[in-house]
């Protein structure tokens, strides 16, 4: 018996570019402005974002933000109570889950223990009255791009944790579904089994094509796997890029913060243009650290920049840098750090961009000494006390209003 | 220092003695012409009620396949009717779930002659005493008590995300039930069935109250032999009731192991 709505069972698709021209055919992929509860509490609102055919579309956000309640509201195993979804062009917001032409695929996988691996596979073709004859094919070649071929006779309760993941993920694509949804699909594996089921993600991408939409809490992770990044925070998609630009560009500071920035510091934007922290001037008068966002401010007023350890450096002793006492020196595999507390008051004479006198408006210079990290030559860091001088690169601080 | 072993193994065989010393006096008393009491020994040699048995073979039949039917009848009506009545109780929560639980566990811990003598009142109003149907009805009452109790715990323990993955898989409600609920339930309902067929071929109150004595089982066949001090007839029938239950569940258990053992 074939369900009702839309099925699987399509030819597999050539992967989009990514940043690449738009489709001309529909988002495999469409959700605009869904609402989803969380119990009785609000949840998410207004989701919008679409997911093209062989995109690899990521949602991050801390644990709790919702993001599986969202997967499992597309799906159509989860409430959402307002809003649509669409696949391929097509309603799908009224259907249930079997209709809808996407695979949730569990942070676990779900097999059927009282099934072989060939006939878990072959599960979704036989619901879906696939041919007898094409299913032996269609599961071998599955499993094939798993890499998982000769293991059809055995029972899931004899799988590795890694191989059940493949075998699930074979499962999910073997009926060509056009969207695949992933739930934190490696948070639960040790480091050897996230690669070879990372490996197995992409090979099925690469062989079926299906829209990939991959929820995961590891930044890292969405990076490396996704075209392009949405950001859930506060009950919102707070932010929807590429890699690339999101880590370049937060769209606010609640990304910023989100995306794991150590350093946040209040100040201002002066008269001439500048930015000031801490009291002291941070970049030549005029120089606009980014490009305008929505939210950074282009002119005169209250600021908070968000930045990491690289954008400070050490300067040699008389260069005119802001002075800083070091209250502690982090060593990590990948270098140094030194926690430095920013004196107040004490600009150099030398220094060439002389501190401004007044905070604007609704600024003022703080009360308490400002501290952030800063990266050092791990062969050669401070002591611990050592009053040095740092200076910060505006072009890679981020700032927003306050 | 004691085997820790050897005082298992005394336990077990206490146990065995304490649970096949019936049988083995029905044995004895079965091939019993006549007895005096206390003497469980046969006075005078003879087949005893064996021979009265094959003798009278067409009642026994008529009375074994009456208890059979009945339940067998009501070991699958009262697994069916469990599984969706238990699996309702597990999705309630608090006092609907005490609720439901007490309603289902109220003709378990009723005397079954205080609910047989309900349930008469009621049948006979109803047209159905003295009636098979009626009987079975009757058995059901407790037997689906029990079942339901059984399948409470049992979908307490069950992973229902399992089903939600059928359905994004594509499989509509009546395949996820065909093709994963079942097959992931088919112990607990064999031993529900089990249960359900237990409770139904012991049953004697429910089945003299209700049938009326028009509706004829070996249970009470049995009584009725007892009544007449026919003890070495009712002595081989109480063994004719104790061998079908074993030789069910002996069955069951087999094929259920077979079936998972096998992959489909």
């Amino acid at each position: 018996m074939k369900g009702p709505g839309r099925g699987g069972d399509r030819p597999p698709v050539a992967a989009a570019a990514p940043g690449g021209p738009p489709p001309a055919t529909p988002p495999a992929l469409e959700v605009r402005s869904l609402d989803v509860p969380f119990g009785r509490a609000p949840g998410l609102t207004g989701i919008s974002f679409q997911v093209a055919r062989g995109e690899r579309f990521s949602l991050v956000g801390a644990s709790g933000a919702g993001k599986t309640s969202l997967l499992r509201a597309l799906s159509g195993s989860g409430p959402l109570t307002a809003g649509s979804v669409l696949v391929e062009g097509e309603e799908v917001t009224g259907l249930p889950p079997e209709g809808r032409g996407m695979v949730l695929l569990s942070q676990r996988p779900l097999l059927f223990p009282h099934l072989s691996v060939f006939e878990n596979v072959a599960f979704p073709l036989r619901v879906r009255g696939t041919p007898r004859s094409e299913i032996p094919s269609r599961v071998e070649e599955a499993l094939g791009a798993v890499r998982m071929e000769g293991f059809g006779a055995r029972r899931p309760q004899s799988l590795s944790g890694g191989q059940a993941h493949r075998v699930a993920l074979a499962r999910a694509v073997v009926s060509r579904p056009p969207v695949l949804l992933l739930d934190e699909p490696l948070t639960s594996l040790d480091p050897s089994l996230r690669e070879e089921v990372r490996r197995s993600i992409l090979a099925i991408r690469e062989e079926y094509g299906p829209a990939l939409v991959l929820v995961t809490h590891d930044l890292q992770e969405a990076g490396r796997m996704a075209d392009r990044v949405g950001v859930v925070l506060e009950g919102t998609l707070a932010q929807v890029a590429s890699p690339e630009l999101l880590f370049r560009r937060p769209a606010s500071a609640a990304v910023a913060r989100f995306l794991g920035l150590p350093n946040e510091l209040p100040g201002w934007i002066s008269r001439d243009g500048s930015l000031v922290l801490g009291g002291w001037g941070v970049g030549s008068p005029g120089h606009r650290p980014l490009p305008p966002t929505p939210t950074s401010r282009s002119r005169e007023g209250p600021v908070r920049a968000l930045f990491g350890s690289d954008a400070g450096r050490l300067l040699p002793k008389g260069s005119g840098g802001i002075p800083g006492r070091v209250e502690e020196v982090r060593h990590h595999p990948e270098g140094a750090v030194i926690r430095v507390t920013l004196l107040p008051g004490q600009g150099d004479a030398r220094r060439t961009d002389p501190v401004p006198v007044a905070p604007p408006r609704g600024a003022s210079v703080p009360s308490r000494p400002l501290s952030c990290l800063v990266s050092v030559d791990p062969l050669r860091p401070p002591l611990p006390g050592e009053v040095v001088e740092v200076s910060f690169q505006p072009d890679r601080m981020h700032i927003f209003d306050e | 220092m004691t085997n820790p072993s050897r005082g298992r193994y005394l336990l077990l065989a206490a146990l065995a003695l304490w649970t096949l010393l019936p049988l083995a006096v029905l044995v004895l008393a079965s091939t019993g012409g006549a007895s005096r009491f206390p003497s469980l020994w046969r006075d005078t040699p003879g087949s005893g009620g064996w021979g009265v048995i094959l003798r009278d073979a067409p009642r026994l039949q008529a009375a074994l396949w009456g208890s059979l039917g009945l339940a067998m009848a009501t070991g699958l009506l009262a697994a069916a009717a469990g599984l969706p009545l238990g699996r309702a109780l597990s999705g309630l929560k608090g006092w609907a779930r005490t609720l439901g639980a007490g309603s289902a566990f109220l003709p378990v811990a009723a005397p079954p002659l205080a609910l047989g003598v309900g349930l008469q009142y009621t049948f006979l109003r109803l047209g159905l005493g003295g009636s098979f149907p009626g009987v079975l009805l009757a058995h059901l009452v407790p037997a689906a008590g029990y079942t339901s109790l059984y399948f409470l715990s049992v979908f307490s323990a069950f992973d229902g995300e399992v089903e939600e993955e059928a359905r994004r898989l594509g499989a509509g409600p009546w395949q996820t039930l065909g093709r994963v609920t079942l097959p992931l339930l088919r112990r607990p309902l064999a031993e529900a069935f089990i249960l359900g067929f237990l409770v139904s071929w012991a049953q004697v109150p429910l089945t003299l109250l209700v049938g009326q004595g028009r509706v004829r089982t070996l249970t009470v066949e049995v009584l009725a032999w007892m009544g007449a001090g026919q003890d070495a007839l009712a002595a081989a029938g109480s063994l004719c009731l104790a061998l079908p239950p074993l030789l069910l569940m002996a069955t069951v258990a087999l094929a259920v192991r077979r079936a998972e053992v096998v992959a489909p």
